[in-house]
């Protein structure tokens, strides 16, 4: 019996987290290469980029080449968003939504009103285009200080909302923070605390990197990387947004019970459900004392970790069925 | 908006105590109704006030009033002159509060002369009710420029950690640059330690604490001793 078939240890809460999106990448529409790159990428959520750096105008020509290049980038599995800025709202929701997005993910927010008028937006447009009205999600990108101080108001204005995106760099900058790690501390750590916390409260989730990573997002060593995604797990991240391709795979594992805390849980599981039987409320296992809680969240464990084993299953079918074209 | 890195606070009345006259001119100078003069003195302090507030006017010294917020009435109606260019409000709390003070800064303005609306504020927090408030209290007024961090040390009875710094100081630094940075709003404050707070100090702490208050988005801060200016403005001044 593979992990995902074992459904023996339901929990009775809520799955936690909502969505398995250990790892999000950011990639060009309009980069030719873009059904391989996703294709290699192995990334839970790609957001898609649809304005060239360094060239604001809007590119016309993406009208045409857009609806290919959802269905290229989603063919492997991955939940495709794509990157809207607040400015241009309803006229890049206009030209960008088609039927294969997850949803998309608002940058330079002003505040709950533009997650409201995205919100209605999106249901005008998905009456219009036959996609099920209220599907497509909202991700926040956290680039400003509105962003933190109205995070609360935001991430309750809609039921489209899915969870903030937290850069350290970008988000520093808004801040008039440092942008080079020269603090003994995370200048953001109260912050991503909150975002973490707000989001979780609407039955959202947060993601993001530990400091310094976070701030730096160099290419650093397998171990630096896993150290940080182990951090960030242990604040309350649920997934990070990846600064280079070879973060993805780390975090499709770091951002997940590990086969050690699974073997742990199970074996929590185990030793309760024995003591249950012999009348007791609680049971010692391995010098610790296991009780309901323990053992609700040893069951929410175990069904994360096959929740996560499910979405790679997913993904490698996915990519097995399609050969990477070109968009 | 002019550079404004270090806030120097000078009592209204003249020290009993020597004081050094600073290396460097503070960005501004705050001059004081509230600790540093004693209660029976407060009457004269007033009276002084607008002598001391045209002479720095002489002199282009940028000035904003301390006032004492158990004697809030009395003090606006004596900073209300020539030369002012705002007031510091410690231990805001309310919003309504700090509309109340904008009515009666308007009527001073007009009674004296002063241009309508130029008289800023400037809110110190200091109270845990304070610091939750910051972004409403900052928006009951148009007058408000900047978002400072007061004694929160002293008033949250904040005790120093084995790591030797203000845990809780960090959070609340952290709501109050982004309730700043939100409104535009200049965001004041220094990471100060235990054991080098505020007027105990020396130079190399200040300019260390002002340096680190920098790089969490801080871009001046008070100081109450002369010898800090220095350091405030080298600290604020670094990238």
């Amino acid at each position: 019996m593979t992990l995902a078939q074992d459904t023996s240890h339901q929990p009775a809460e809520k799955p936690m987290p909502r969505n398995i999106r250990r790892s999000a990448f950011v990639l060009d529409a309009h980069d030719p290469q873009l059904a391989t790159r996703a294709f290699n990428s192995h990334a839970d959520a790609i957001f898609l980029n649809l304005i060239k750096p360094g060239n604001p105008l809007w590119p016309s020509q993406l009208t045409t080449t857009l609806p290919s290049a959802i269905e290229a980038a989603a063919a492997v599995g991955a939940e495709i968003f794509i990157i809207i800025e607040s400015s241009h709202l309803e006229a890049q929701l206009n030209v960008a939504i088609y039927s294969g997005l997850t949803g998309i993910v608002l940058q330079s927010i002003e505040g709950a009103q533009t997650l409201e008028c995205a919100s209605n937006h999106l249901t005008k447009i998905e009456h219009e285009r036959g996609i099920v009205v209220g599907s497509l999600e909202i991700q926040v990108w956290v680039d400003n200080a509105v962003g933190v101080g109205e995070c609360l108001s935001i991430a309750r204005q809609s039921q489209r909302f899915g969870g903030f995106i937290i850069d350290d760099e970008t988000l520093c900058r808004a801040l008039g923070m440092q942008t080079q790690p020269t603090l003994s501390f995370d200048p953001l750590e109260y912050i991503k605390s909150e975002l973490i916390t707000v989001a979780t409260s609407v039955g959202a989730q947060a993601m993001g990197m530990s400091y310094p990573l976070g701030l730096t997002r160099e290419n650093s060593s397998p171990e630096t990387v896993k150290q940080s995604i182990k951090r960030a797990r242990d604040t309350g991240f649920k997934g990070a947004l990846c600064a280079h391709e070879n973060w993805i795979s780390h975090c499709n594992v770091g951002f997940q019970p590990s086969p050690e805390e699974v073997d742990y849980y199970r074996r929590v599981i185990e030793v309760f459900a024995e003591g249950i039987r012999r009348g007791m409320a609680s049971v010692p296992l391995e010098g610790k004392m296991i009780d309901v809680p323990v053992d609700l969240r040893a069951k929410l464990y175990v069904q994360w970790a096959q929740r996560a084993h499910q979405r790679d299953e997913e993904k490698i079918q996915a990519s097995n069925k399609k050969r990477p074209l070109t968009a | 908006m002019p550079c404004r890195r270090s806030w120097l606070i000078q009592s209204v009345l003249p020290s009993t105590q020597h004081q050094d006259k600073p290396s460097e001119k503070a960005d501004v100078l705050v001059l004081d109704l509230e600790y540093s003069v004693a209660t029976r003195l407060k009457s004269r302090a007033r009276q002084a006030l607008r002598e001391q507030l045209l002479n720095l006017d002489a002199i282009q010294q940028s000035a904003f009033v301390r006032i004492d917020w158990s004697t809030r009435w009395a003090d606006v109606r004596a900073a209300m002159y020539r030369g002012i260019q705002g007031l510091v409000l410690p231990g805001p709390e309310n919003p309504e509060d700090i509309a109340d003070i904008d009515t009666l800064m308007s009527q001073m303005e007009r009674e004296r002369g002063l241009n309508q609306g130029s008289t800023q504020i400037v809110l110190m927090l200091e109270s845990a009710r304070g610091f939750w408030n910051a972004q409403s209290l900052a928006q009951a007024s148009p007058r408000v420029s900047a978002l400072g961090v007061g004694r929160i040390d002293l008033t949250m009875d904040l005790k120093p950690l084995p790591q030797n710094e203000f845990r809780l100081s960090r959070y609340l630094m952290s709501r109050t640059v982004v309730a700043a940075r939100m409104l535009g709003k200049q965001p004041l404050g220094a990471f100060w330690r235990p054991g080098t707070r505020g007027g105990v100090a020396n130079p190399t702490q200040t300019q260390e604490a002002a340096r680190e208050a920098q790089l969490m988005g801080y871009r001046g801060s008070f100081c109450v001793n002369p010898d800090q200016v220095a350091a405030i403005n080298h600290g604020f001044s670094s990238e």
